[in-house]
Protein backbone atom coordinates (compact mmCIF):
# COMPACT_ATOMS: atom_id res chain seq x y z
CA UNK A 1 0.00 0.00 0.00
CA UNK A 2 1.34 2.92 -0.63
CA UNK A 3 1.99 5.82 1.94
CA UNK A 4 -1.61 7.89 2.49
CA UNK A 5 -1.07 11.87 2.96
CA UNK A 6 -2.80 12.53 5.94
CA UNK A 7 -4.11 16.37 7.27
CA UNK A 8 -4.92 17.21 10.52
CA UNK A 9 -7.96 20.54 9.97
CA UNK A 10 -8.50 22.45 12.85
CA UNK A 11 -10.12 26.08 13.85
CA UNK A 12 -8.39 27.06 16.70
CA UNK A 13 -9.88 30.81 18.28
CA UNK A 14 -13.27 31.44 19.46
CA UNK A 15 -14.96 32.39 16.06
CA UNK A 16 -17.73 29.54 15.02
CA UNK A 17 -17.19 29.70 11.14
CA UNK A 18 -15.73 26.78 9.95
CA UNK A 19 -17.45 26.59 6.26
CA UNK A 20 -13.80 27.40 4.84
CA UNK A 21 -12.24 24.46 7.03
CA UNK A 22 -14.69 21.89 5.40
CA UNK A 23 -14.54 22.86 2.23
CA UNK A 24 -10.39 22.76 2.13
CA UNK A 25 -10.98 19.36 4.12
CA UNK A 26 -13.52 17.90 1.42
CA UNK A 27 -11.28 19.41 -1.32
CA UNK A 28 -8.43 17.13 0.48
CA UNK A 29 -10.38 14.41 0.52
CA UNK A 30 -11.77 14.35 -2.94
CA UNK A 31 -7.75 14.39 -3.34
CA UNK A 32 -7.38 10.91 -2.03
CA UNK A 33 -6.01 12.31 1.34
CA UNK A 34 -6.97 11.26 4.72
CA UNK A 35 -8.21 14.62 6.76
CA UNK A 36 -8.66 14.31 10.35
CA UNK A 37 -11.07 17.06 11.12
CA UNK A 38 -10.77 18.34 14.98
CA UNK A 39 -13.99 21.15 14.90
CA UNK A 40 -14.00 24.48 16.56
CA UNK A 41 -12.50 26.16 19.43
CA UNK A 42 -9.00 23.98 19.80
CA UNK A 43 -6.27 25.50 21.65
CA UNK A 44 -2.79 24.93 20.24
CA UNK A 45 -1.97 22.49 22.76
CA UNK A 46 -4.98 20.62 21.93
CA UNK A 47 -4.40 20.57 18.16
CA UNK A 48 -0.54 19.48 17.98
CA UNK A 49 -1.40 16.37 20.41
CA UNK A 50 -4.31 15.37 17.95
CA UNK A 51 -1.56 15.87 15.01
CA UNK A 52 0.81 14.05 16.57
CA UNK A 53 -1.28 11.09 17.77
CA UNK A 54 -2.51 10.94 13.65
CA UNK A 55 0.59 10.94 12.60
CA UNK A 56 -0.26 13.70 10.12
CA UNK A 57 2.02 14.99 7.24
CA UNK A 58 0.45 18.68 7.51
CA UNK A 59 -1.66 20.60 9.89
CA UNK A 60 -4.32 23.19 8.03
CA UNK A 61 -5.15 26.18 10.46
CA UNK A 62 -7.94 28.19 10.13
CA UNK A 63 -8.82 31.68 11.30
CA UNK A 64 -11.09 34.37 10.47
CA UNK A 65 -11.55 36.65 14.13
CA UNK A 66 -7.56 38.17 13.99
CA UNK A 67 -6.68 35.51 16.44
CA UNK A 68 -3.95 33.90 13.97
CA UNK A 69 -0.98 35.89 15.16
CA UNK A 70 -1.13 34.31 18.64
CA UNK A 71 -2.57 30.98 17.46
CA UNK A 72 -0.51 30.03 14.70
CA UNK A 73 2.58 30.43 15.70
CA UNK A 74 2.05 28.69 19.18
CA UNK A 75 1.28 25.78 17.25
CA UNK A 76 4.37 25.80 15.48
CA UNK A 77 6.19 26.27 18.96
CA UNK A 78 4.74 23.66 20.38
CA UNK A 79 5.42 21.14 17.53
CA UNK A 80 9.09 22.00 17.75
CA UNK A 81 9.14 21.29 21.54
CA UNK A 82 7.41 18.06 21.12
CA UNK A 83 9.87 16.65 18.66
CA UNK A 84 7.25 17.15 15.62
CA UNK A 85 8.80 20.62 13.78
CA UNK A 86 8.62 17.83 10.31
CA UNK A 87 4.87 18.46 10.34
CA UNK A 88 3.88 21.50 8.09
CA UNK A 89 2.05 24.35 9.52
CA UNK A 90 -0.25 26.03 6.62
CA UNK A 91 -2.59 28.88 7.23
CA UNK A 92 -5.53 30.02 6.08
CA UNK A 93 -8.80 32.72 6.51
CA UNK A 94 -8.84 36.15 6.91
CA UNK A 95 -4.83 37.28 7.23
CA UNK A 96 -3.55 40.86 6.30
CA UNK A 97 -0.88 41.19 3.88
CA UNK A 98 1.39 42.41 6.84
CA UNK A 99 0.73 39.39 9.33
CA UNK A 100 1.69 36.69 6.47
CA UNK A 101 5.18 37.79 6.23
CA UNK A 102 5.13 37.71 10.21
CA UNK A 103 3.46 34.16 10.33
CA UNK A 104 6.00 32.64 7.55
CA UNK A 105 8.97 34.09 9.61
CA UNK A 106 7.39 32.42 12.67
CA UNK A 107 7.53 29.09 11.06
CA UNK A 108 4.28 28.85 8.81
CA UNK A 109 5.03 27.71 5.70
CA UNK A 110 2.10 28.84 3.69
CA UNK A 111 -0.72 31.30 3.94
CA UNK A 112 -4.06 31.20 1.73
CA UNK A 113 -6.32 34.13 1.57
CA UNK A 114 -9.81 33.43 0.33
CA UNK A 115 -9.54 33.85 -2.79
CA UNK A 116 -6.49 30.95 -3.20
CA UNK A 117 -8.36 28.37 -5.64
CA UNK A 118 -8.56 24.87 -4.16
CA UNK A 119 -6.34 22.94 -6.69
CA UNK A 120 -3.38 25.25 -5.60
CA UNK A 121 -4.22 24.67 -1.58
CA UNK A 122 -4.84 20.56 -2.65
CA UNK A 123 -1.16 21.07 -4.82
CA UNK A 124 0.80 22.05 -1.61
CA UNK A 125 -0.59 19.81 0.63
CA UNK A 126 0.25 17.06 -1.35
CA UNK A 127 3.74 18.27 -2.20
CA UNK A 128 4.27 18.28 1.49
CA UNK A 129 3.20 14.67 2.20
CA UNK A 130 6.04 13.70 -0.20
CA UNK B 1 13.90 -2.38 16.74
CA UNK B 2 14.25 1.18 18.28
CA UNK B 3 10.87 2.53 16.77
CA UNK B 4 9.39 -0.82 19.57
CA UNK B 5 11.55 0.28 22.00
CA UNK B 6 9.95 4.04 22.05
CA UNK B 7 6.27 2.63 21.91
CA UNK B 8 7.39 0.25 25.04
CA UNK B 9 8.70 3.50 26.84
CA UNK B 10 5.52 5.54 26.44
CA UNK B 11 6.64 7.61 23.61
CA UNK B 12 3.34 8.82 22.23
CA UNK B 13 5.10 9.92 18.40
CA UNK B 14 6.70 7.03 17.85
CA UNK B 15 3.47 4.77 18.52
CA UNK B 16 1.67 7.65 16.01
CA UNK B 17 4.60 5.98 13.93
CA UNK B 18 4.44 2.89 14.09
CA UNK B 19 0.59 2.51 13.67
CA UNK B 20 0.95 4.45 10.34
CA UNK B 21 3.88 1.99 9.11
CA UNK B 22 1.50 -0.66 9.61
CA UNK B 23 -1.52 1.01 8.02
CA UNK B 24 0.96 1.76 4.80
CA UNK B 25 2.61 -1.80 4.74
CA UNK B 26 5.59 -0.02 5.16
CA UNK B 27 9.02 -2.21 5.31
CA UNK B 28 9.49 -3.08 9.00
CA UNK B 29 6.03 -3.43 9.68
CA UNK B 30 5.98 -7.13 10.20
CA UNK B 31 8.68 -7.42 11.97
CA UNK B 32 7.76 -4.60 14.75
CA UNK B 33 4.36 -6.16 14.96
CA UNK B 34 6.59 -9.57 15.87
CA UNK B 35 8.81 -7.54 18.73
CA UNK B 36 5.58 -5.58 20.28
CA UNK B 37 3.20 -9.20 20.37
CA UNK B 38 4.73 -10.44 23.09
CA UNK B 39 3.81 -7.32 25.12
CA UNK B 40 0.50 -7.63 24.64
CA UNK B 41 -3.02 -9.36 25.41
CA UNK B 42 -3.13 -6.98 28.48
CA UNK B 43 -5.57 -4.26 27.49
CA UNK B 44 -9.44 -4.60 27.61
CA UNK B 45 -10.58 -4.22 23.85
CA UNK B 46 -14.20 -3.01 24.34
CA UNK B 47 -16.04 -3.02 20.49
CA UNK B 48 -19.20 -0.42 20.21
CA UNK B 49 -20.98 -0.33 16.74
CA UNK B 50 -23.97 1.01 15.36
CA UNK B 51 -25.81 2.74 12.94
CA UNK B 52 -24.30 6.46 11.78
CA UNK B 53 -24.92 9.57 14.22
CA UNK B 54 -26.21 7.69 17.20
CA UNK B 55 -23.47 8.84 19.70
CA UNK B 56 -20.86 6.47 19.40
CA UNK B 57 -18.25 9.22 19.75
CA UNK B 58 -19.88 10.23 22.29
CA UNK B 59 -20.40 8.26 24.53
CA UNK B 60 -16.95 6.96 23.95
CA UNK B 61 -15.55 10.50 25.04
CA UNK B 62 -17.35 10.62 28.11
CA UNK B 63 -16.49 6.76 29.35
CA UNK B 64 -12.85 8.04 28.22
CA UNK B 65 -13.56 10.44 31.04
CA UNK B 66 -14.73 8.22 33.09
CA UNK B 67 -12.21 5.21 33.29
CA UNK B 68 -9.23 8.30 33.53
CA UNK B 69 -11.27 9.06 36.69
CA UNK B 70 -10.76 5.60 37.65
CA UNK B 71 -7.23 5.68 37.36
CA UNK B 72 -7.20 3.76 34.00
CA UNK B 73 -5.05 4.47 30.63
CA UNK B 74 -7.42 4.33 27.11
CA UNK B 75 -6.79 4.42 23.70
CA UNK B 76 -9.42 4.35 20.90
CA UNK B 77 -9.10 3.73 17.47
CA UNK B 78 -12.15 5.48 15.64
CA UNK B 79 -12.41 4.05 11.63
CA UNK B 80 -14.68 6.07 9.22
CA UNK B 81 -14.64 4.47 5.44
CA UNK B 82 -12.69 5.22 2.71
CA UNK B 83 -14.42 7.23 -0.45
CA UNK B 84 -14.11 4.27 -2.90
CA UNK B 85 -14.47 6.97 -5.20
CA UNK B 86 -10.84 9.03 -4.30
CA UNK B 87 -9.63 6.84 -1.95
CA UNK B 88 -9.36 9.84 0.82
CA UNK B 89 -11.39 10.24 3.56
CA UNK B 90 -12.94 12.60 6.02
CA UNK B 91 -12.47 11.29 9.65
CA UNK B 92 -14.71 13.16 12.03
CA UNK B 93 -15.15 11.36 15.18
CA UNK B 94 -12.39 13.42 17.10
CA UNK B 95 -14.85 15.93 17.30
CA UNK B 96 -16.75 14.49 19.37
CA UNK B 97 -14.20 13.40 21.61
CA UNK B 98 -12.90 16.90 22.30
CA UNK B 99 -13.15 16.69 26.11
CA UNK B 100 -9.76 14.47 26.43
CA UNK B 101 -7.63 17.42 24.81
CA UNK B 102 -3.91 16.68 26.11
CA UNK B 103 -4.41 14.03 28.90
CA UNK B 104 -1.28 11.66 28.72
CA UNK B 105 -3.33 8.92 29.86
CA UNK B 106 -5.23 8.95 26.68
CA UNK B 107 -4.27 8.05 22.93
CA UNK B 108 -7.13 8.72 20.22
CA UNK B 109 -6.10 7.63 16.97
CA UNK B 110 -8.68 8.28 13.29
CA UNK B 111 -8.73 5.40 11.07
CA UNK B 112 -9.82 4.83 7.36
CA UNK B 113 -11.29 1.88 6.34
CA UNK B 114 -9.26 1.97 3.23
CA UNK B 115 -10.90 -0.53 0.90
CA UNK B 116 -11.41 -3.13 3.88
CA UNK B 117 -15.12 -4.12 4.42
CA UNK B 118 -16.83 -5.11 7.09
CA UNK B 119 -16.62 -1.81 8.84
CA UNK B 120 -13.23 -2.10 10.13
CA UNK B 121 -9.45 -1.58 8.58
CA UNK B 122 -7.26 -3.85 7.84
CA UNK B 123 -4.82 -2.26 10.21
CA UNK B 124 -7.34 -1.44 12.69
CA UNK B 125 -6.70 -4.51 15.18
CA UNK B 126 -2.84 -4.03 14.87
CA UNK B 127 -3.21 -0.79 15.94
CA UNK B 128 -4.92 -2.05 19.11
CA UNK B 129 -2.20 -4.31 19.95
CA UNK B 130 0.35 -1.29 19.60
CA UNK B 131 -1.91 0.77 21.72
CA UNK B 132 -1.54 -2.49 24.12
CA UNK B 133 2.00 -2.73 24.20
CA UNK B 134 1.94 1.48 24.63
CA UNK B 135 0.41 0.47 28.01
CA UNK B 136 -3.54 1.39 27.49
CA UNK B 137 -5.39 -0.45 30.17
CA UNK B 138 -8.29 0.08 27.96
CA UNK B 139 -8.79 0.44 23.88
CA UNK B 140 -11.92 1.14 22.58
CA UNK B 141 -12.77 0.67 19.07
CA UNK B 142 -15.64 2.75 16.87
CA UNK B 143 -16.55 1.03 13.92
CA UNK B 144 -19.00 1.79 11.14
CA UNK B 145 -22.20 0.50 11.38
CA UNK B 146 -23.49 -1.32 8.38
CA UNK B 147 -24.35 -4.33 7.64
CA UNK B 148 -21.80 -7.33 8.37
CA UNK B 149 -19.61 -5.06 10.45
CA UNK B 150 -21.02 -5.58 13.76
CA UNK B 151 -20.29 -9.51 13.06
CA UNK B 152 -16.75 -8.71 12.32
CA UNK B 153 -16.06 -6.07 15.50
CA UNK B 154 -17.54 -8.74 17.53
CA UNK B 155 -15.27 -11.29 16.58
CA UNK B 156 -12.41 -9.36 17.44
CA UNK B 157 -13.27 -7.35 20.67
CA UNK B 158 -13.39 -8.88 23.93
CA UNK B 159 -16.44 -6.81 24.67
CA UNK B 160 -18.77 -5.35 22.35
CA UNK B 161 -21.30 -2.63 22.56
CA UNK B 162 -24.39 -2.12 20.43
CA UNK B 163 -25.83 1.43 20.39
CA UNK B 164 -28.91 2.36 19.04
CA UNK B 165 -31.26 5.39 19.68
CA UNK B 166 -34.78 5.46 20.59
CA UNK B 167 -37.10 4.59 17.67
CA UNK B 168 -40.62 5.76 16.77
CA UNK B 169 -43.20 2.77 15.97
CA UNK B 170 -42.70 -0.93 15.70
CA UNK B 171 -38.67 -0.38 17.48
CA UNK B 172 -39.21 -4.44 17.63
CA UNK B 173 -39.50 -4.77 13.92
CA UNK B 174 -36.73 -2.04 12.94
CA UNK B 175 -34.02 -4.01 14.85
CA UNK B 176 -31.64 -5.18 12.42
CA UNK B 177 -31.39 -9.07 12.64
CA UNK B 178 -27.78 -10.51 13.80
CA UNK B 179 -27.92 -6.93 15.89
CA UNK B 180 -29.08 -8.90 19.40
CA UNK B 181 -26.59 -11.79 19.13
CA UNK B 182 -23.73 -9.88 18.74
CA UNK B 183 -24.35 -7.85 22.18
CA UNK B 184 -22.36 -7.95 24.92
CA UNK B 185 -23.71 -4.70 26.04
CA UNK B 186 -26.75 -3.28 24.40
CA UNK B 187 -26.87 1.11 24.87
CA UNK B 188 -30.02 2.92 24.18
CA UNK B 189 -28.22 6.61 23.85
CA UNK B 190 -30.31 9.76 23.14
CA UNK B 191 -32.12 9.21 26.38
CA UNK B 192 -33.27 12.88 26.54
CA UNK B 193 -35.03 12.61 23.02
CA UNK B 194 -37.57 10.67 25.14
CA UNK B 195 -38.66 7.09 23.76
CA UNK B 196 -35.93 5.34 25.58
CA UNK B 197 -38.06 3.18 27.66
CA UNK B 198 -40.02 1.96 25.73
CA UNK B 199 -37.03 0.86 22.99
CA UNK B 200 -35.51 -0.57 26.29
CA UNK B 201 -38.06 -3.14 27.43
CA UNK B 202 -38.00 -4.48 23.92
CA UNK B 203 -34.62 -5.09 23.59
CA UNK B 204 -34.50 -6.39 27.12
CA UNK B 205 -37.68 -8.39 26.03
CA UNK B 206 -35.61 -10.33 22.93
CA UNK B 207 -32.44 -10.78 24.86
CA UNK B 208 -31.39 -14.23 26.21
CA UNK B 209 -28.66 -15.06 28.53
CA UNK B 210 -26.42 -17.42 26.88
CA UNK B 211 -22.76 -19.32 28.25
CA UNK B 212 -23.75 -17.64 31.29
CA UNK B 213 -24.21 -14.15 30.51
CA UNK B 214 -27.44 -11.99 29.86
CA UNK B 215 -26.40 -8.62 27.92
CA UNK B 216 -27.54 -5.84 29.83
CA UNK B 217 -29.53 -3.06 28.37
CA UNK B 218 -28.73 0.32 29.28
CA UNK B 219 -30.00 4.19 28.95
CA UNK B 220 -27.63 7.09 28.24
CA UNK B 221 -27.64 10.30 26.93
CA UNK B 222 -23.68 11.27 26.03
CA UNK B 223 -25.09 14.39 25.58
CA UNK B 224 -26.19 14.94 29.09
CA UNK B 225 -23.78 12.67 30.66
CA UNK B 226 -26.58 10.55 32.33
CA UNK B 227 -26.12 6.78 32.74
CA UNK B 228 -22.17 6.39 32.03
CA UNK B 229 -21.24 5.24 35.59
CA UNK B 230 -23.81 2.52 34.39
CA UNK B 231 -21.99 1.95 31.45
CA UNK B 232 -18.45 2.15 32.30
CA UNK B 233 -19.58 -0.85 35.00
CA UNK B 234 -21.07 -2.92 33.03
CA UNK B 235 -18.13 -3.34 31.30
CA UNK B 236 -16.04 -3.90 33.84
CA UNK B 237 -18.54 -6.73 35.02
CA UNK B 238 -17.90 -8.13 31.57
CA UNK B 239 -14.59 -8.07 31.82
CA UNK B 240 -14.54 -9.81 35.17
CA UNK B 241 -17.20 -12.45 33.89
CA UNK B 242 -14.51 -13.12 30.97
CA UNK B 243 -11.68 -13.20 32.80
CA UNK B 244 -13.37 -15.77 35.74
CA UNK B 245 -14.21 -18.61 33.11
CA UNK B 246 -13.45 -20.01 30.00
CA UNK B 247 -14.47 -17.15 27.71
CA UNK B 248 -11.32 -14.88 27.53
CA UNK B 249 -9.38 -17.75 26.46
CA UNK B 250 -11.82 -18.27 23.99
CA UNK B 251 -12.60 -15.32 22.43
CA UNK B 252 -8.65 -14.23 22.32
CA UNK B 253 -8.24 -17.99 20.66
CA UNK B 254 -11.24 -16.83 18.25
CA UNK B 255 -9.14 -14.07 17.28
CA UNK B 256 -6.20 -15.99 16.80
CA UNK B 257 -7.82 -18.29 14.41
CA UNK B 258 -9.27 -15.23 12.65
CA UNK B 259 -5.96 -13.39 12.65
CA UNK B 260 -3.62 -16.57 11.47
CA UNK B 261 -6.21 -17.46 8.49
CA UNK B 262 -5.99 -13.83 7.17
CA UNK B 263 -1.74 -13.56 7.70
CA UNK B 264 -2.03 -16.96 5.35
CA UNK B 265 -4.28 -15.52 3.24
CA UNK B 266 -2.37 -12.36 2.58
CA UNK B 267 0.94 -14.37 2.09
CA UNK B 268 -0.50 -16.39 -0.69
CA UNK B 269 -1.39 -13.30 -1.96
CA UNK B 270 1.94 -11.17 -1.86
CA UNK B 271 3.89 -14.30 -2.83
CA UNK B 272 1.68 -14.84 -6.12
CA UNK B 273 2.20 -11.47 -6.94
CA UNK B 274 5.92 -11.48 -6.96
CA UNK B 275 6.68 -11.90 -10.73
CA UNK B 276 8.39 -15.52 -10.52
CA UNK B 277 5.63 -17.03 -8.67
CA UNK B 278 3.16 -14.92 -10.90
CA UNK B 279 4.41 -17.05 -13.90
CA UNK B 280 4.05 -20.00 -11.97
CA UNK B 281 0.01 -18.56 -11.44
CA UNK B 282 -0.77 -17.55 -14.84
CA UNK B 283 0.41 -20.90 -16.14
CA UNK B 284 -2.35 -22.54 -14.00
CA UNK B 285 -4.58 -20.20 -15.21
CA UNK B 286 -3.97 -21.01 -18.92
CA UNK B 287 -4.14 -24.70 -18.08
CA UNK B 288 -7.42 -23.93 -16.40
CA UNK B 289 -8.73 -21.93 -19.37
CA UNK B 290 -8.14 -24.24 -21.86
CA UNK B 291 -9.39 -27.71 -19.41
CA UNK B 292 -6.34 -28.87 -19.07
CA UNK B 293 -6.97 -28.94 -15.24
CA UNK B 294 -9.41 -27.15 -12.67
CA UNK B 295 -8.98 -24.65 -10.36
CA UNK B 296 -8.84 -27.03 -7.29
CA UNK B 297 -6.78 -29.21 -8.56
CA UNK B 298 -4.82 -26.74 -9.64
CA UNK B 299 -4.87 -24.84 -6.09
CA UNK B 300 -3.81 -28.35 -4.67
CA UNK B 301 -0.57 -28.46 -6.71
CA UNK B 302 0.35 -24.61 -6.10
CA UNK B 303 0.16 -24.92 -2.87
CA UNK B 304 2.26 -28.54 -2.37
CA UNK B 305 5.27 -26.69 -4.82
CA UNK B 306 5.07 -23.42 -2.59
CA UNK B 307 8.13 -21.52 -1.81
CA UNK B 308 6.86 -19.07 0.54
CA UNK B 309 9.03 -15.89 0.38
CA UNK B 310 10.09 -13.78 2.89
N1 LIG C 1 -29.88 14.53 22.03
C1 LIG C 1 -28.76 13.82 22.04
N2 LIG C 1 -27.88 13.97 21.05
C2 LIG C 1 -26.74 13.22 21.09
C3 LIG C 1 -26.47 12.33 22.15
N3 LIG C 1 -25.28 11.73 21.89
C4 LIG C 1 -24.83 12.24 20.74
N4 LIG C 1 -25.71 13.15 20.26
C5 LIG C 1 -25.57 13.94 19.01
O1 LIG C 1 -25.69 13.09 17.90
C6 LIG C 1 -24.82 13.50 16.85
C7 LIG C 1 -23.89 12.37 16.45
O2 LIG C 1 -23.07 12.05 17.54
P1 LIG C 1 -21.73 11.21 17.37
O3 LIG C 1 -21.18 10.96 18.71
O4 LIG C 1 -20.87 11.85 16.37
O5 LIG C 1 -22.34 9.86 16.75
P2 LIG C 1 -21.56 8.64 16.08
O6 LIG C 1 -22.39 7.44 16.30
O7 LIG C 1 -20.16 8.60 16.55
O8 LIG C 1 -21.61 9.07 14.56
P3 LIG C 1 -20.76 8.47 13.34
O9 LIG C 1 -19.34 8.33 13.79
O10 LIG C 1 -20.92 9.49 12.26
O11 LIG C 1 -21.40 7.17 13.00
C8 LIG C 1 -24.07 14.71 17.38
O12 LIG C 1 -24.72 15.86 16.92
C9 LIG C 1 -24.21 14.59 18.88
O13 LIG C 1 -24.16 15.82 19.54
C10 LIG C 1 -27.43 12.22 23.21
O14 LIG C 1 -27.28 11.47 24.18
N5 LIG C 1 -28.55 12.98 23.09
MG1 LIG D 1 -18.35 8.71 15.45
Amino acid sequence: MAKKIRVLIAKPGLDGHDRGAKVVARALRDAGMEVIYTGLRQSPEDIVEAAIQEDVDAIGLSSLSGAHMALFPDVVKLLKKRGAGDIVVVGGGIIPDEDVAKLKRAGVRAVFGPGTPLAEIVEYFRSSGT
Amino acid sequence: MKIVDQVLNGDKRATAKLISMIEDDERGASEALAAIFPHTGRAHTVGFTGPPGVGKSSLINRLVREFRERGKRIGVVAVDPTSPFTGGAVLGDRIRMADTGTDPGVFIRSMATRGHSGGLALATFDAVKVLDAFGMDLVFVETVGAGQSEVEIASRAHTTVVVQQPQSGDSVQALKAGILEIGDIHVVNKADLGGADAMVSNLDFMLEERMGWRPPVLQTSALEGKGIKELADAIVKHYRYLKAGPMWRRREADRARKELYESMRRLLAETFSEDAAGETLEGEVAAIVSRKTDPRTAAKKLLRDLKLGR
